[in-house]
């Protein structure tokens, strides 16, 4: 008995701070998470409008579970960009990767039969400045734009105007231009296939 | 009664100028490099930065100035690191919620102001020991100091870097822009040479 009193005693004030604090915290975070989550969506959508300009809006279509390269499982969520003329424009979904320095993701946009890239835009990165972070100029992102869906290979040289399967890297630059290869290789095959199999997409090989 | 007033205003006066220069938490107690030499690349971070430490440490201080007679000496760092990460959590969520494109550029160093040693350094040595207004007056002079600190520091390496400040272009359009600026070498530099500079002036003095 003695000694839960004394417990009591040199707790008490813990106890009351941490139950006081972490009310504070949840009623804080319920009443700010709607607008957090709304900018990330306001984000998303701002960066597959970029890619697919015909699109009016974007509707969740599924969540898919892929493989990273190093054999971790990551969810990601495929969007289906819908216009009211023509229906369904294109899709996007979110790649995860392994940076030069961090983890990068990247915004995938593809056609509606998932036969050419429509491009990628970079939702978040920690690439070196002046150097890998021009992963996010528009020039270089270009080249991705009307590329083949299929699998991309990475070149030191090269005419970065032609559109192929073959991606140009930027010099300084190569691990961030293998990252963002590497990311949109691994993430848009597993993504194809699931698409397939799920029969969103028709089988385009 | 008016002495003792006098005398407080003075010991107001002096705790706020403490913060600012004779105790600068950057330049004098260099304490907080993390966040120094992180997020100074461009003023606008700096001082959002800074605003971000002036309400924790606001906040915290006065939280365990009221509660510095309830401490109990062995469990105080416990309480102090409560204190703190409630209202780094709260100021995280706040950027987040109202300037998400500041959040994504500071990135994880606003969690990370939890282990700031300025706080736990001002809860410890200050509010822990000092009444409510010291306490308030102390938060104000230090995050006041290490903002000033990080905007000048933040300004040299934005105009080095980019040629301009706070993203408005100052130097004229020939400017060669200086990228490693931008880069930890570029902070690591900067802080080394306005340290030895401020060294250099307070040694005239005394």
């Amino acid at each position: 008995m003695l000694k839960i009193k004394h417990f009591i005693e040199q707790s008490w004030l813990l106890i009351v701070s941490a139950f006081c604090f972490g009310l504070l915290i949840a009623v804080t975070n319920a009443a700010w998470s709607p607008m957090i989550e709304q900018n990330r969506i306001e984000k998303l959508n701002d960066l597959m409008g970029g890619l697919l300009t015909k699109a009016e809006r974007f509707e969740p279509e599924a969540e898919l579970e892929i493989e990273s390269a190093k054999g971790k499982k990551v969810k990601t969520s495929v969007y289906k960009a819908v216009s009211e003329q023509d229906g369904c424009v294109g899709w996007a979904f979110i790649a995860t990767g392994a940076g030069f320095a961090d983890k990068i993701e990247l915004v995938v946009a593809v056609d509606k039969d998932f036969g050419s890239f429509a491009g990628f835009a970079v939702l978040a990165s920690n690439e070196t400045p002046g150097f890998g972070d021009r992963i996010k100029l528009p020039s270089w992102r270009s080249q991705f734009v009307g590329a083949p869906a299929g699998k991309l290979t990475l070149s030191k040289t090269g005419d970065i105007e032609k559109i192929d399967s073959e991606i140009v890297a930027i010099s300084g630059a190569t691990v961030s231009s293998e990252a963002v290869v590497k990311t949109i290789n691994n993430s848009a095959e597993q993504v194809k296939r699931q698409m397939q199999e799920k029969g969103l997409i028709g089988d385009v090989r | 009664m008016s002495d003792k007033s006098a005398g407080t205003a003075k010991l107001y006066k002096e705790t706020l100028i403490a913060g600012l220069w004779r105790e600068n938490p950057v330049f004098r107690l260099l304490l907080g490099m993390c966040p120094t030499l992180a997020v100074t690349a461009a003023v606008k971070p700096a001082v959002t930065m800074g605003c971000c430490v002036i309400f924790v440490l606001l906040c915290s201080n006065i939280v365990v100035s009221l509660m510095r007679n309830l401490l109990k000496p062995h469990l105080r760092i416990l309480m102090f690191t409560l204190t703190i990460a409630t209202f780094v959590t709260i100021a995280d969520l706040f950027l987040k919620a109202f300037v998400p494109g500041m959040s994504e550029a500071l990135g994880p160093y606003v969690p990370l102001i939890i282990v700031n040693c300025i706080i736990i350094c001002r809860a410890e040595a200050c509010a822990s020991k000092n009444t409510l207004g010291i306490s308030i007056i102390d938060a104000l002079g230090m995050g006041a100091g290490f903002t000033l600190t990080l905007c000048v520091l933040a300004g040299v390496r934005e105009i080095l870097s980019t040629g301009a400040v706070w993203e408005v272009a100052i130097l004229p359009a020939g400017f060669v822009p200086w990228a490693a600026m931008r880069m930890p070498v570029g902070a690591f530099i900067t802080l080394g040479l306005l340290l030895a500079l401020v060294n250099a002036l307070t040694k005239k003095k005394t």
